[in-house]
């Protein structure tokens, strides 16, 4: 399977259009009718990336990360979801069979993902689905930011547009920063340590994003007739996956303090 | 040769060859040590790596450079700003200077035999250089120069210097000029910072006569001049400052004993994203060959790992800063400027909110 130039413009758009009008387990069997799985396994450097960041631009959601890291872990494709990891020693499960399970205990943040807490797992392999999480968070991000940038240009207040005032250009200018420096973490991510930091950056960026975003945004950012909310829910539950940005980075912290160096991860 | 192999055989010829600075800490000393690494540098081939041919150089990709430049800050041979200012002003002469008056000046600058200078800055027009007002007119066959520059870092010390020019209204009325600074009619007066170095200076222009053929480009270039400057204090550079930085970190972890794991991690992990930044920034260089306002992002980077790592430093040695008369005071007080130099974050932002969000004029 090679995709390239035009091809994967190709594929994008079709990954575009299809998450911006299905969601959920109708999306699972969507990517799966797109050749998902044999993505993930014969070109996972530009199948995660693509369709985890359109997850988080799209907004939409599906349960695909169980793929990546039973992938990671070596286990057939399909199968069923697998525990995983969450900040403060928890556990979850993203399940996939949502039809049969009860929806009560979901995610009360964001009620649109299916994942509900278990009790401890099995450790499962940790990177791979890091850098799906990295590229989802971003993707989000991104997100925000364009919301938050339409209504800049087109609010207009003492006569003038928002994207007009410096304070408001600012934290604009501010999360693009955040989030194009996270990508750039992201290209480093090929080893376990470079994926932690990534998606430490990632979930960081994402949070600078919600908080600036939604300040832009103003009142209308916090109602829930406006989407801006719903990326930010997103962001706070992929943060919490396999470990948080805050935990991550302390994780870090501890790592280069022992190692008595600090790692040049990027090389020329 | 790739640049692992590159790399390899310089780290074997630097192993072999002890460069490292004397522990004299004057400015002075300073100087003269970039000058000496400059120049064994540059005599063993190592510094001609990555320049064209018609400057001296041995071709090859730019990215050679960034290696040259790592490898000097990582072994803390050279103060690093003045080590790097041959990213920013031999490429400048490279594009705009006539091609015999480069060929002569840029070997001076890669082999230490000079320092040189970027009269940019004035006491009216800091960021916003479009305002600034130091004055040339034509007379004869030469141009005069008058007025002043300000921040011009190592004028004190340099032997050439980059100035811009106004020779007409509006951002179309900019001229740069190559001028020696021993011409009559220059004087320089040292600016001492508050971490106790002189490392700028006021540069006054007094009826300075320059010949016509030391204009950098034509009358006019000047603000593309500097816009094609500018991503050049923050790419290469950049990488160089990123490897100087993480070696404070390495001094960091090294004093640290029950440290704040979270804190030490914060400001590895914004210097770890400056470096994956900038290291895409030395990849679209090597592709494209140019660089646009896409570097402001690398500037606020920057800006933040560098005073992070150095709050992060204030906090888990405490008493270093304050009490004892050492690196760690001198670079953490050097460190407030990183918001401030190469054009302030706030400008950096209003070039990103501009440039790059596309959010009109403010």
């Amino acid at each position: 399977m090679i995709v390239d130039g035009p091809e994967l413009a190709l594929l994008a758009g079709t990954l575009r259009r299809t998450m911006a009008t299905t969601s959920g387990p109708a999306l699972d069997r969507a990517l799966y009718r797109l050749g998902w799985p044999d993505m993930l396994v014969e070109i996972p450097e530009i199948a995660v990336p693509l369709v985890f960041r359109l997850l988080g631009e799209t907004g939409a959601q599906a349960s695909v990360l169980n793929d990546v890291v039973r992938h990671a872990a070596g286990a057939p494709l399909p199968g069923e979801a697998v525990p995983l990891p969450f900040a403060g020693g928890s556990w979850v499960v993203w399940e996939r069979d949502v039809e049969t399970v009860s929806t009560t205990t979901f995610s009360v943040v964001d009620r649109e993902l299916p994942l509900r807490r278990t009790g401890t797992g099995e450790q499962p392999p940790l990177a791979a689905g890091r850098r799906a999480l990295g590229w989802w968070l971003i993707g989000a991000g991104r997100a925000m930011l364009a919301l938050a940038r339409q209504h800049a240009l087109d609010r207009k207040q003492f006569g003038r547009p928002l994207a007009s005032f410096q304070a408001v250009r600012h934290r604009l200018a501010e999360t693009l920063v955040a989030l194009e420096g996270a990508e750039a973490t992201m290209h480093t991510a090929g080893d376990e340590f470079g994926a932690m930091l990534a998606k430490a950056a990632a979930g960081q960026a994402a949070s600078t994003a919600a908080r600036h975003c939604q300040q832009v945004l103003g009142g209308i950012g916090f109602t829930d007739e406006h989407d801006l909310h719903r990326h930010i829910r997103r962001v706070l539950v992929l943060d919490g996956l396999l470990g948080s940005s805050r935990e991550l980075t302390r994780q870090a912290g501890a790592s280069i303090r022992t190692r008595g160096s600090a790692p040049r991860l990027a090389q020329l | 040769m790739s640049v692992t192999e590159f790399r390899v055989a310089l780290r074997l010829w630097l192993d072999e060859h002890d460069l490292s600075p004397t522990g004299d800490r004057s400015r002075e000393a300073e100087l003269a040590q970039v000058s000496r690494v400059r120049r064994a540098l540059y005599d063993a081939g190592w510094m001609r790596y990555g320049w064209p041919a018609e400057v001296g150089g041995l071709g090859g990709p730019a990215l050679l450079r960034a290696v040259v430049g790592e490898e000097v800050a990582t072994r803390g041979l050279a103060e690093p700003g003045a080590y790097s200012m041959i990213e920013v002003l031999a490429p400048t002469m490279i594009s705009y200077a006539a091609p015999e008056l480069a060929a002569e000046m840029v070997p001076r600058l890669l082999s230490g035999a000079e320092h040189w200078c970027q009269g940019f800055s004035e006491p009216g027009s800091g960021s916003d250089l479009a305002s600034l007002s130091t004055r040339a007119r034509r007379r004869g066959g030469d141009w005069v120069i008058d007025g002043q520059k300000l921040w011009t870092g190592l004028a004190q010390f340099a032997t050439r210097c980059v100035v811009l020019t106004r020779t007409a209204p509006g951002h179309g009325g900019i001229t740069a000029f190559f001028v020696d600074m021993d011409t009559p009619g220059i004087t320089v007066r040292p600016l001492r910072t508050m971490h106790g170095v002189d490392d700028f200076a006021e540069v006054f222009f007094d009826d300075v006569i320059v010949p016509a053929d030391r204009m950098l480009g034509r009358p006019g270039d000047g603000w593309q001049l500097a816009m094609d400057l500018l991503p050049h204090e923050r790419s290469t550079c950049f990488w160089h400052r990123g490897a100087h930085l993480f070696t404070r970190l390495d001094r960091l972890i090294a004093r640290t004993t029950p440290v704040d794991d979270a804190e030490l991690g914060a400001a590895y992990l914004a210097l770890h994203t400056l470096r994956c930044r900038s290291r895409l920034t030395q990849s679209r260089l090597a592709e494209h060959g140019r660089l646009g306002p896409e570097t402001s992002i690398d500037k606020v980077l920057l800006g933040t790992a560098e005073q992070t790592l150095f709050d992060t430093a204030r906090d888990l040695l405490p008493g270093e800063v304050e009490l004892n008369d050492g690196e760690w005071r001198t670079e953490f007080l050097y460190s407030r400027a990183a918001t401030i130099y190469g054009g302030t974050s706030e400008i950096q932002r209003n070039i990103i909110a501009r440039r790059l969000l596309d959010l009109g004029k403010d």
